[in-house]
């Protein structure tokens, strides 16, 4: 069915993981079960500090966790979550819904906020779909991630010319600007071209903003 | 019948003497029959009858009955009689005395009685020395030889129809006494006093075979005697003689020379101014005869008199005592009337308290269920909350179930696993309500031994969801080896859940680090104590006055009943509820409960 969590995630493969966190056992036990059987993988923890001393930072995944817990509660696990950068997505569930917790729980990114009893249909589309944009956050930073590894690549004079190549400025500008002939200051705008794996100004232009 | 005879000659005589007038009549006594008193009387008469000129006298011999006709009849002028007679006949028939006979031997009183014993009995030396003797006497109307002595017996304390062995009459003459006694045939004899000497005179006796007993002495009286003196015979008048026939009858005698032949055949010296009959008049009713006879025939109401202090006693006694038993009985009656009125009182008194403290415990019951309701409604929303856990756990596994069977993707100890879990979230929910139902069920207290803690830890259940939703945590610290209390499981369940709750309601807003702590132990006392502690914002000075008072609270949505009901429900208990400071800043509520009575197991 579920497991604890007992081993690190695939970061390489594409995130299905959803993480459980309700200090009630048949709770927690029981939607692992439920989430289970759409083949995903699902870990539970029975408090928020538990799932925390878990988890890597930056694991995507879907996190379902109850509001209303001892010690740690759900939404403050979310805040925690958020300021650490986490890719996870989260789904609040709770017994005790009232208004005010709703939103915050909203607005602090949460992908839903269930209410005891659910509908299971809800819960399982809720959990796919925070599995949806985990994972594109995931991707997302994947890709940041490699972009950083390009620019990685550059030394420091060919960075200082795609930078003002992209605040759009000419050769002849860029040479005076920085003291260099405009022979050299096409050879290090070739470089940046070849080394970024772009064609175009425009390209490069999106791929450091992406990089941001 | 002579009497007769002689009563019917005269009335013919009389009638046919009617033109001359009649000769004085004068009725004598005859007690030693007519021819004795004619030889002693006749004479004298005839003297008053020279006194009488023109009509002489004529002497009328009467016995006793023959004088009492005479003198009711009035067929007699003047009356020559005995002393007793003489006052019998004067009180009934107001005859007066007009001359005392003065005889020879006393110038004043000369009847009385001689009470004689033979000189050598030694063994008689006082009147009161003859109860139990025989006695002989003349006769019972004699007076000198019986009447007299037989006062002066009673005086001395010896009634001679009662303490005697025998009493005899011996009748005339008068020697057979004196014989008698000299003989020995009786112990003792009556004579009229101055017979032993006449007897003596006439050389019959000799005197000195005879002893008086008691003897008297009066100055003028020569004669032994025992007793009292009294007056010797009277010339009496009837009430219609005529005063000067009586005057002239006085006037007659009282001049009769001494040594007149009548005064010799009378025996007698002469006669003398009337004497005062009085004491015989008190011997007499003191005897009870003559006059006095009548006051024998009310002997018992002579006795009461005599015993009058006696009687009276007896007769305070017996009217005390009627009336202290009347008052008792009456008493009794309004007591036992006042016992029945105030038992039925008390009865209907204790009926009324019975029922008023039926209606009190009932009310009380209605108020603690109240409380329970109450304090659980509080609670609806984490009651609600707690069986939808499981009852949620079990819709989670029971669509795995499905969604797993119709992808076709579920394995069979997984499966069998899930429906296992199902089943033990169904008990959970099962237990949850039974709790619930058994809180707020109404139902009659039942005292039996209760683990305090059980207690405690089924209000914590009650209250888990509440505190987990509030982040607060509870702690149970639990002693072990507790003795059990008699109590109502549910009742203290329902102090502990609500001291729990109030906690719970203090903390709301604190930082949830700070829980709350139940503790269980012992006192000093060995009775069971439970705390609970909450680390809240404390009580104000007013809250703490008045934290027990019904309808007080510091909440605003609160009823202000719990800690009433809780106190209530202690004390009930034989225990006590009070509140006091947390050490650590909050309040702690504290009540102690009895430990039950060991029950021996056999």
């Amino acid at each position: 069915m579920s497991h604890d969590a007992s081993h690190d995630a695939e970061s390489s493969t594409p995130p299905r993981t959803v993480y459980v966190v309700d200090d009630d056992p048949a709770m927690r036990h029981s939607l692992g079960w439920l989430i289970g059987s759409l083949g995903l993988e699902v870990q539970s923890f029975a408090s928020a500090e538990e799932f925390l001393r878990a988890l890597k930072p930056d694991r995507p995944g879907c996190l379902v966790t109850d509001v209303r817990m001892p010690g740690m509660s759900g939404l403050e696990l979310q805040d925690t979550l958020a300021r650490a950068g986490s890719l996870l997505s989260v789904v609040v569930v709770t017994g005790h819904a009232d208004v005010p917790m709703a939103v915050r729980a909203l607005r602090a990114g949460a992908v839903d906020f269930i209410e005891k009893p659910f509908n299971d249909q809800l819960l399982l589309d809720r959990v796919h779909e925070a599995l949806e944009k985990s994972r594109r956050a995931w991707e997302s930073a994947e890709r940041k991630r490699a972009i950083r590894a390009l620019i990685g690549r550059l030394t420091p004079r060919e960075r200082q010319v795609a930078a003002l190549v992209v605040a759009g400025k000419p050769n002849k500008v860029i040479a005076a600007e920085i003291n260099l002939s405009m022979k050299t200051v096409e050879v290090h705008r070739h470089n940046v071209m070849d080394k970024l794996e772009v064609a175009s100004v425009a390209d490069l232009t999106r791929l450091l903003l992406e990089a941001e | 019948m002579v009497a007769r005879l002689l009563f019917v000659f005269l009335l013919l005589l009389s009638s046919h003497g009617w033109a001359a007038e009649p000769p004085v009549r004068v009725g004598v006594l005859a007690y030693r029959g007519e021819e004795h008193a004619a030889v002693v009387w006749e004479p004298t008469i005839r003297y008053l009858g020279d006194h009488f000129p023109g009509r002489g006298a004529e002497m009328v011999a009467l016995d006793l009955a023959g004088m009492d006709a005479a003198v009711q009849n009035r067929t007699v002028d003047l009356i020559l009689t005995n002393t007793g007679n003489y006052v019998d006949l004067e009180a009934r028939y107001g005859v007066t005395r007009i001359a005392t006979l003065q005889s020879g031997r006393s110038s004043g009183n000369a009847i009385g009685s001689a009470i004689v014993v033979r000189a050598d009995r030694r063994d008689l030396t006082a009147l009161r020395d003859l109860r139990g003797r025989t006695l002989m006497a003349i006769d019972p109307d004699a007076f000198g030889g019986f009447q007299v002595a037989w006062g002066e017996l009673l005086d001395a304390g010896v009634d001679p129809f009662r303490d005697l062995k025998d009493l005899r009459f011996s009748g005339f003459p008068v020697d057979r006494v004196a014989f008698a006694v000299r003989d020995g045939t009786v112990d003792a004899g009556v004579l009229r006093a101055c017979v032993l000497e006449e007897l003596a005179a006439e050389g019959r006796i000799d005197p000195a075979t005879f002893r008086v007993l008691g003897p008297r002495t009066a100055s003028d009286f020569a004669c032994a005697h025992s007793t009292d003196l009294y007056p010797d015979w009277p010339l009496a008048r009837l009430a219609g003689t005529p005063e000067g026939l009586a005057k002239q009858a006085v006037v007659a005698l009282f001049q009769m020379p001494p040594n007149h032949p009548a005064a010799k055949a009378g025996g007698y010296q002469g006669w003398a101014v009337p004497r005062d009959y009085q004491p015989v008049h008190a011997l007499f009713r003191s005897l009870r005869i003559g006059p006095y006879r009548s006051l024998r025939d009310v002997s018992l109401v002579d006795l009461a008199r005599e015993n009058w202090h006696w009687l009276a006693l007896a007769a305070l006694a017996l009217l005390w005592w009627a009336a202290h038993s009347l008052r008792v009985e009456h008493l009794i009656k309004v007591r036992t009337a006042e016992l029945r009125a105030v038992n039925l009182d008390l009865l209907r008194e204790m009926a009324e308290r019975r029922r008023a403290e039926e209606n009190a415990r009932e009310r009380q019951r209605e108020i603690d269920h109240v409380a329970r309701l109450s304090i659980l409604g509080e609670m609806a929303s984490n009651l609600a909350h707690e069986l939808n856990q499981p009852l949620g756990a079990i819709a989670n596994y029971a669509r795995g179930c499905t969604r797993r069977l119709e992808a076709g993707t579920g394995r069979p100890a997984e499966l069998a696993d899930a429906t296992r879990a199902i089943a033990d979230q169904a008990d959970r929910a099962a237990h949850i309500i039974a709790r619930i139902r058994n809180f707020v069920r109404k139902r009659a207290p039942q005292i039996e031994a209760v683990d305090i803690n059980d207690a405690v830890r089924a209000a914590a259940a009650l209250c888990a969801d509440r505190a987990r939703s509030a982040g607060i945590a509870v702690t149970l610290d639990l002693a072990d080896g507790l003795p059990r209390v008699a109590a109502d499981a549910v009742q203290i369940e329902q102090v502990i859940l609500n001291l729990m709750k109030n906690g719970l309601d203090a903390m709301e807003g604190c930082p949830p680090a700070d829980g709350i702590a139940v503790r269980s132990g012992l006192d000093g006392e060995g009775r069971v104590t439970v705390t609970v502690a909450d680390r809240g914002h404390g009580l104000s000075a007013e809250a703490r006055e008045r934290l027990f008072d019904p309808f007080f609270t510091t909440k605003p949505e609160g009823m202000g009943l719990g800690l009433s009901i809780c106190r209530t429900i202690l004390e009930s208990h034989g225990g006590h509820l009070w509140a006091a400071d947390n050490p650590g800043g909050g309040v702690e509520m504290r009540f102690v409960l009895p430990a039950a009575q060991e029950q021996k197991t056999p």
